[in-house]
């Protein structure tokens, strides 16, 4: 089962108040999701274990930073983002830019950019919260689990936003081409 | 380690935290720090002799509210900045305030002096030592702060050193007021700001570094 938003802040809000096994069964509950977040993320699979432990010891050294009054899954992911960060800059994994040039002047380069351009606009015009949650599923990558984490929404709520979105979308391409 | 062994071992002993923690332990730290900064006052510089006489005086109480309300600026940026949330920087502009105050004040003292003081009023005769006295009182309070960012989770690093730096270096120009002779609000404006920006730059530059997690 997957826990969701109101459940994890519970835990988190009891275990805040010192509630042990609250604390545990949320801490039990984050190792999936992060192993999720990080197995897209990271390419190194020996070292998500590591990262994921690294990232429940710091949930519990620095929970004190969590404000009781907005998203769990937002500070979640805002700490297994910049773990995930810093494991890179430890690592050293880098992407070399030597070749930068070539990829500017490839062929499929500017079709790609101005496809870029073109979807931005098109985003712009939906409803902020669509044009928000497309970006996140469709063009970052994250699953629904975790943008729904994310935004404090419900998964079924983000579902029905970016499958309205799309829809208007396509409307939009539609009148367009007419 | 096993995840599982790991997490029975770190919910084992569970201290409750309280609402106001994150507060609570900056404050902690601020106290910590001053304390030390308050000690080396007392010991390398001694406290103004006219300390009484003094504080019953505008241009004592005119240092205070400069440095203080910076320090209290500085300490609400610090909170924002403690946790894992976006914060737009440009929210902390109401901290120009308190410098744009007593730049007018400047300006009407020099309008009451001839110009031919201005000099001396502008350099006092502690110029060359107040900006570095400040910043290096300020150390031990941004050592303090650093512990209290040991519990908390700050993601931009330079900004949260930076905003400490300036928390610091405020409230050790408050308790360097204990010391300074200084009445002039033109020295005020250009010589403590200095020290209290050497702070903030020091802190934002140290930041990476000493806050990383």
């Amino acid at each position: 089962m997957r826990a969701d938003e109101d459940q994890l802040r519970a835990w988190m809000v009891d275990g805040l108040d010192g509630n042990a096994s609250s604390h545990e069964a949320l801490l039990r509950a984050l190792v999936p999701l992060l192993r999720a977040f990080y197995r897209r993320r990271v390419g190194d699979t020996d070292a998500i274990e590591d990262i994921v432990q690294e990232t429940l010891i710091t949930i519990h050294t620095r929970r004190m930073s969590y404000d009781r009054h907005r998203a769990f899954g937002a500070w979640l992911f805002a700490i297994a983002r910049y773990k995930m960060v810093d494991h890179f800059r430890r690592t050293r994994q880098t992407c070399p830019i030597d070749d930068v040039e070539h990829l500017l002047i490839s062929p499929g380069f500017e079709d790609e950019t101005g496809a870029a351009i073109d979807m931005d606009r098109l985003l712009d015009d939906l409803p902020d919260k669509q044009s928000r949650l497309i970006r996140q599923t469709k063009l970052e990558g994250h699953s629904i689990a975790e943008t729904a984490l994310a935004e404090g929404l419900g998964e079924s709520d983000v579902k029905v936003s970016v499958h309205r979105g799309l829809k208007a979308l396509a409307a939009r391409i539609r009148g367009d081409r007419r | 380690m096993n995840t599982d062994t790991l997490i029975a071992a770190l919910a084992k002993d569970l201290p409750p935290v309280s609402r106001h923690a994150v507060g609570r332990r900056l404050l902690l730290g601020i106290l910590g720090g001053g304390g030390i900064t308050l000690l080396m006052i007392a010991l390398l510089l001694g406290f103004r002799g006219d300390l009484g006489l003094a504080m019953r005086g505008f241009a004592f109480w005119m240092k205070w509210t400069y440095t203080i309300s910076l320090g209290i600026g500085a300490v609400v940026m610090v909170v924002r900045l403690a946790r894992p949330e976006p914060v737009r920087l440009r929210g902390f502009w109401p901290l120009a305030i308190p410098f744009a105050l007593l730049a007018i004040v400047s300006v009407a003292e020099m309008a009451h002096v001839p110009s031919g003081d201005w000099l001396a009023m502008w350099l006092g005769k502690t110029w060359k030592k107040c900006p570095w006295l400040v910043l290096m009182l300020s150390a031990p309070i941004f050592i303090g702060l650093l512990w209290s960012f040991r519990r908390l989770a700050p993601t931009r690093l330079s900004a949260a050193g930076g905003a400490a730096g300036l928390a610091a270096g405020a409230w050790a120009a408050t308790l360097y007021c204990l010391h300074c002779p200084e009445v002039s609000a033109l020295f005020l404006l250009t010589w403590y700001t200095l020290g209290i920006g050497l702070a903030a730059i020091a802190g934002a530059l140290l930041g990476p570094r000493l806050l990383r997690w």
